[in-house]
């Protein structure tokens, strides 16, 4: 099941903060249940973008390094209150999980 | 409700509210949240039986020691006799006395001199002198069992709890004995007297930066969530916001059915059982997620739990004498740490006091990567100090909580919190 994600951009000035909280296990594959001893099955988000009005303005590869619930912060130069920002990921299993927010006037 | 009703009449009377409820609409619409006559199941545990540590944390079994409910902890004993001036090996003392996997080391609470490892704490004098300052039967004696010498001391007993053996303890007397010139820091943020605590500018109630509101949303879903039964939550209590403006604040109470200190989340657990017939055992993600919910919804209220009742009464008085107890091998109790060394470092901990422990949890822990509630908490403080951990059901940790809650009236609900 695709997990949820936050986000929030505000503008200062022209540029946009926009900050993204993904809620995702990001299992490195190295880990033991603790319980059990059997291996945690490696679990992490590949590919993250961010469009500005339908266009491409970050593009990530990420792998098993990065922590869980990772937080992405960046920021956009020209953003205009009301654009509109689209967050989203997809992982090694396929899962896939998409946010949008609108940017808020400074 | 009568108190102390035999077991067979309390669950037939929960059975009956449940056919009120699916019968003629909900009986506790009427009945305010808050009177006590909420349906509950009062007969299982609301945690596994038996109780299994979690596999991430050490697993010893400190059987001979102090818990919460059992007394095991040795005596105060005197320390054996050993020929003075004491022949040790120093530097064997220096590596003892540094170790952390040996009770958290001598630097979690003094400073030692200029070979102080890195952010010594400050709840025990600094002792970078203290070869110079005392004999070698003093020093014995006091690392064997202080409370010969103090009995208002809070360090552990390293040789009658069995931390140190004896001929260790002699090594550690000979590295004390190394240690004769007061020692000043370069480094102020090294110095435990002159460091600052960080600044916490977190803003928990950020979704983008408290991942304990993931949990939040979850709590939202759960409510309205049709148990086995086909109720919710939502059947009875329509409007959260409003009728639970306040209730988390006025938790935990003492139930009568139960002879006990209940919390949110262990009335949550027994209230599911009886209403929805959900079972989201404590310390679980959705027990975790509905009392985050049912916190969040009253934020901003004052705690103020009530403790007029003669069985409340006596709850407190369990509580505030468990507050005092001394438990597991490093012995010691919740105002050993969280108000006679509150205010102090414990090597690069801020010790808390207990007022302001309250109104955060359940929270998210950046140290863990996860929620914890109070009693997980409790659980955890019990391990740190080498005491095996109760269920989190376990009758003493409510008495705990509403001890702990009495000393916190006053502050307002703040959940989820994050932190260390």
């Amino acid at each position: 099941m695709a997990e949820p994600m936050k986000i929030r951009a505000t503008l200062q000035g022209d540029v946009a903060d926009v900050k993204v909280l993904v809620n995702h296990p990001m299992e490195t594959g190295q880990r033991k249940d603790p319980n059990s001893g059997e291996p945690i099955p490696i679990h992490f988000i590949q590919f993250i973008t961010a469009t500005l009005n339908g266009k491409l303005v970050l593009e990530g590869q990420w792998s098993q390094a990065i922590s869980k619930n990772p937080f992405l912060g960046f920021k956009l130069k020209g953003a205009k209150a009301g654009d509109k920002i689209v967050v989203s990921w997809s992982d090694n299993r396929r899962d896939k999980s998409s946010i949008e927010t609108t940017v808020a006037g400074g | 409700m009568r108190i102390r009703a035999s077991e067979v009449f309390v669950t037939s009377f929960a059975v009956m509210l449940v056919a009120i409820g699916i019968v003629g609409g909900c009986a506790s619409d009427k009945a305010q949240v808050g009177k006590r006559i909420a349906p509950l199941e009062t007969e299982k545990s609301a945690s596994p039986r038996p109780w299994k540590r979690y596999g991430d944390w050490p697993q010893s079994n400190w059987k001979d020691f102090n818990t919460l409910v059992t007394n095991a902890s040795p005596p105060v004993s005197r320390p054996p006799a050993v020929e003075y001036p004491i022949q040790g090996d120093a530097e064997k003392g220096k590596k003892l006395a540094f170790d952390r996997s040996r009770g958290g080391s001598c630097v979690a609470c003094h400073v030692m001199g200029a070979s102080t490892p890195s952010l010594p704490g400050n709840v025990g004098p600094d002792l970078s002198a203290i070869g110079a300052q005392r004999p070698d039967e003093w020093l014995f004696g006091y690392v064997w069992d202080a409370r010969n010498t103090n009995p208002e001391t809070v360090m552990p007993p390293w040789g009658t709890n069995k931390l140190f053996s004896a001929d260790e303890i002699k090594d550690i007397v000979a590295f004390l004995k190394t240690l004769k010139t007061s020692y000043a820091f370069k480094d102020g943020g090294e110095d435990p007297n002159r460091r600052k605590l960080p600044p916490d500018d977190r803003d928990a109630m950020d979704p983008t930066e408290n991942p304990a509101l993931f949990a939040l949303d979850e709590g939202k879903a759960l409510y309205v969530k049709p148990g086995p039964n086909g109720s919710s939550c939502a059947s009875c209590h329509a409007d959260p916001a409003k009728q639970f403006r306040s209730w988390a604040a006025t938790m935990p109470y003492y139930e009568p059915r139960m002879n006990k200190v209940l919390g949110v989340e262990e009335f949550l657990t027994r209230h599911a059982r009886a209403t929805t017939a959900e079972d989201y055992l404590l310390e679980s993600k959705q027990n975790l997620a509905l009392s985050i919910y049912l916190r969040n919804v009253a934020n901003g209220a004052t705690i103020a739990v009530d403790t007029s009742s003669a069985g409340a009464s006596a709850a407190l008085a369990r509580g505030n004498s468990l507050l005092e107890r001394p438990i597991g091998q490093l012995n010691f109790s919740c105002i050993d740490c969280h108000q006679r060394a509150a205010d102090h470092w414990i090597r690069g901990q801020w010790l808390g006091e207990l007022n302001g422990q309250l109104g955060r949890h359940p929270y998210f822990r950046t140290s863990q990567g996860q929620v914890w509630d109070l009693r997980k908490r409790f659980q955890w403080c019990g391990v740190a100090v080498r005491a095996n951990d109760l269920p989190p059901d376990s009758p003493a940790y409510g008495d705990l909580e509403l001890a702990l809650t009495v000393l916190n009236q006053g502050r307002k609900l703040a959940t989820p919190g994050i932190g260390h």
